[in-house]
């Protein structure tokens, strides 16, 4: 698969945040993170990616509520996000696609999976 | 009035009424027979003076013949004759003393009279009976006044006895018009009285029943509020409405402890699926770097090139440390469930808890950095060695410390040990933070397991709610409590206070 474009990382954990800058990188991505969802919000305004990788569980503005500020404001509202948790449950699933999100993750993450979500999201 | 009162009054006025019915019927019957022998008796006395006048006429005839004889012939009486005559006059004797004997009382002076009167005149002609062939015998038996008079006082005598026998029957239809007149009115009286006893008792135990019936639909139909308190009956009925009452008490209460049961029921099964929720989440968390670590080494590893020997153990370091905390997390729902089972065993041992609580507090300082916090340890006296379970100790001392690093940013955390003056054998272990505090309703549940203060924590915060719980028990096991004081933000102080010696403090207890 030959992907480019830039991915905005929201993420508060380190270790996870690494590792994905790593590998997402290794796809072919230029990665751009986040510590929190008010951070997100001004990157994306600033810098303009492709797709928002958005953990949910976040300090400050927690991942729900930023998609959901996201998707209101009409400068970034396009940009797609996905959802990015370890809450598995289908309430957690359907909670985070009402609050704006395009698609949906779960922790542990299933990098290949991941890449054609990521992949279909920006082809649209 | 009760019912029973009620029953037992009107049944015994009945009975009354009963009674005077039968006094009076036995009243008027005894009028009734002595107002027939009254008239028996005047009837037999009209006929003894009937006979008695007649006998006593033929007798004076006969006298007055015999008298004209024995002066004009010579003739003389016989034996047999006499002997006749005699019984004649003993006749009317027998028949004056039966009128006497049926003229007692009222009537016995006119009685005395005749009688006084008859006896001259029988007692004369018996004389000139016996004396007749007496020829100095002189008698003159032609005066008529003896005999006039004797008829008169019989005359009189029977008038007498009619007046009496008149006037006594007078007195007894009197009697019997009244008894029958009593009967009547008791009958009447005693039916009309039976009929108003007998509808009011209906009518008030049938509004006394519809009272009931009322409250039992009321209570039926879920309202276990509703009292009967509308019945006066101090009696059965009464008894009835407060047993009613007291019943309707009980099933609410029974319903009130049901329900409590089910709503404890319902929160204890919320909260475990809370929980459930949480502990994927926290799995979750540890192994996302555990898997995604290792497809990455394993994707880097393709490309010889790229392999850099430094980052590489790095790489391995964070999945050992990722494994590590997921086992922390499935230890800690173990113990939490041995706990639960009451399994958990205590493992003593001579240690000194200064030296444990440097290093939780060693494990900690690397994560102070991310929370910007501050620990300080300067509080921490010299303390007794302890005997009692280390590890135990050291989990209550690192949950209390992760928690205060956790739920504050860019503060102060505090850790304080001291052995309790005024309570030898004691120590006292405090851990105080500035951080985002508890209200009072929190504090009650977060010692609770599974339980955090609010929904939002684990949002924002992670964890499954496990690390209290297990440091209320865990303190308990060894002895001791843990109580917490605390207000939303302004930080919160959690001590334990713990027995050196739990040897002691059991031979004590
Ligand atoms: N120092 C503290 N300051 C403020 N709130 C606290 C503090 N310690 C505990 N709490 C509250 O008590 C709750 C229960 O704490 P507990 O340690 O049992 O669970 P947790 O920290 O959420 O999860 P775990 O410890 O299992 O990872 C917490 O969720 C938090 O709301
Ligand atoms: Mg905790």
């Amino acid at each position: 698969m030959n992907l480019s474009g830039t991915v905005l990382l929201v993420e508060d954990n380190e270790l996870n945040r690494d590792m994905m800058i790593r590998r997402l990188s290794r796809a072919g991505f230029d990665v751009l993170t986040a510590g929190n969802g008010k951070q997100a919000l001004d990157i994306m305004h600033s810098k303009m990616p492709c797709i928002v990788l958005m953990d949910m569980n976040l300090p400050v503005l927690d991942g729900w509520a930023a998609s959901r500020r996201a998707k209101e404001d009409k400068d970034i509202g396009h940009i797609p996000i996905i959802a990015l948790t370890a809450h598995a449950t289908d309430d957690h699933r359907q909670y985070a696609l009402d609050s704006g999100c395009d698609d949906y993750a779960t922790k542990p993450v299933d990098f290949p999976g991941l890449l054609i979500k990521i992949n279909k999201l920006i082809r649209l | 009035m009760s019912l029973r009162r009620q029953l037992t009054l009107s049944l015994v006025t009945i009975l009354i009424l009963f009674a005077i019915n039968v006094g009076t019927h036995f009243w008027g019957s005894y009028a009734r027979n002595e107002s027939m022998a009254a008239y028996r008796n005047s009837v037999t006395a009209a006929q003894l003076s009937t006979e008695i006048e007649q006998l006593l006429e033929d007798q004076k005839q006969q006298v007055l013949i015999l008298a004209t004889l024995r002066d004009n012939t010579e003739d003389q009486l016989e034996n047999t004759e006499l002997l006749q005559a005699e019984t004649a006059i003993d006749t009317i004797n027998a028949r004056i003393k039966k009128l006497g004997s049926l003229s007692r009382g009222v009537t016995e002076l006119n009685f005395e009279m005749l009688w006084d009167s008859s006896s001259t005149l029988l007692e004369n002609w018996i004389t000139f009976y016996r004396n007749y062939n007496d020829p100095a015998f002189k008698k003159d038996m032609d005066d008529p006044l003896p005999f006039l008079d004797v008829r008169q006082r019989l005359q009189a005598l029977e008038a007498r006895q009619a007046f009496i026998a008149s006037q006594r029957a007078n007195i007894i239809d009197r009697t019997i018009e009244l008894t029958d007149r009593i009967t009547v009115i008791g009958f009447f009286a005693s039916i009309f009285l039976t009929a108003i006893l007998g509808y009011y008792l209906v009518s008030y135990t049938n509004r006394s029943l519809k009272r009931l019936k009322k409250g039992t639909e009321r209570i039926g139909s879920g309202d276990l509020n509703y009292r009967i308190d509308d019945i006066d009956d101090t009696g059965e009925l009464g008894d009835l409405a407060a047993a009613f009452n007291d019943m309707s008490d009980k099933l609410r209460n029974a319903i009130y402890d049901v329900r409590k049961a089910r709503d404890a029921a319902d929160e204890a099964s919320a909260t475990k699926s809370i929980f459930l929720a949480n502990v994927s989440h926290e799995l979750r968390t540890p192994l996302n770097a555990i898997i995604g670590y290792s497809e990455m080494l394993q994707d880097e590893l393709g490309d010889t090139a790229e392999v850099n020997k430094q980052q590489f153990q790095q790489d391995l370091g964070t999945i050992m440390s990722s494994g590590q905390q997921l086992l922390s997390l499935i230890n800690d729902i173990l113990d939490l469930s041995k706990i639960e089972t009451g399994k958990m065993s205590l493992h003593c041992e001579t240690f000194n808890p200064a030296d444990i609580i440097r290093q939780s507090c060693d494990v900690l300082s690397p994560l102070l950095r991310k929370t910007g916090n501050e620990l300080r340890t300067d509080k921490i006296k010299a303390l007794p060695d302890f005997y009692s379970d280390a590890a135990k100790f050291r989990q209550i001392m690192t949950n209390l410390l992760s928690n205060a690093n956790k739920f504050t940013e860019r503060g102060i955390i505090r850790i304080c040990a001291e052995e309790i003056a005024e309570r030898p054998g004691w120590v006292e272990f405090t851990v105080q933070d500035t951080g985002i505090g508890m209200s009072d309703d929190q504090i009650n549940r977060v010692f609770d397991a599974f339980v955090q203060a609010d929904s939002s924590t684990s949002a924002n915060y992670g964890g499954t709610g496990l690390g209290l719980a297990i440091c209320k028990n865990y303190s308990e096991l060894m002895g001791g409590t843990i109580v917490v004081r605390s207000q939303p933000g302004a930080g919160s102080i959690f001590t334990v206070t713990l027995p050196t010696d739990l040897r002691s403090t059991h031979a004590a207890a």
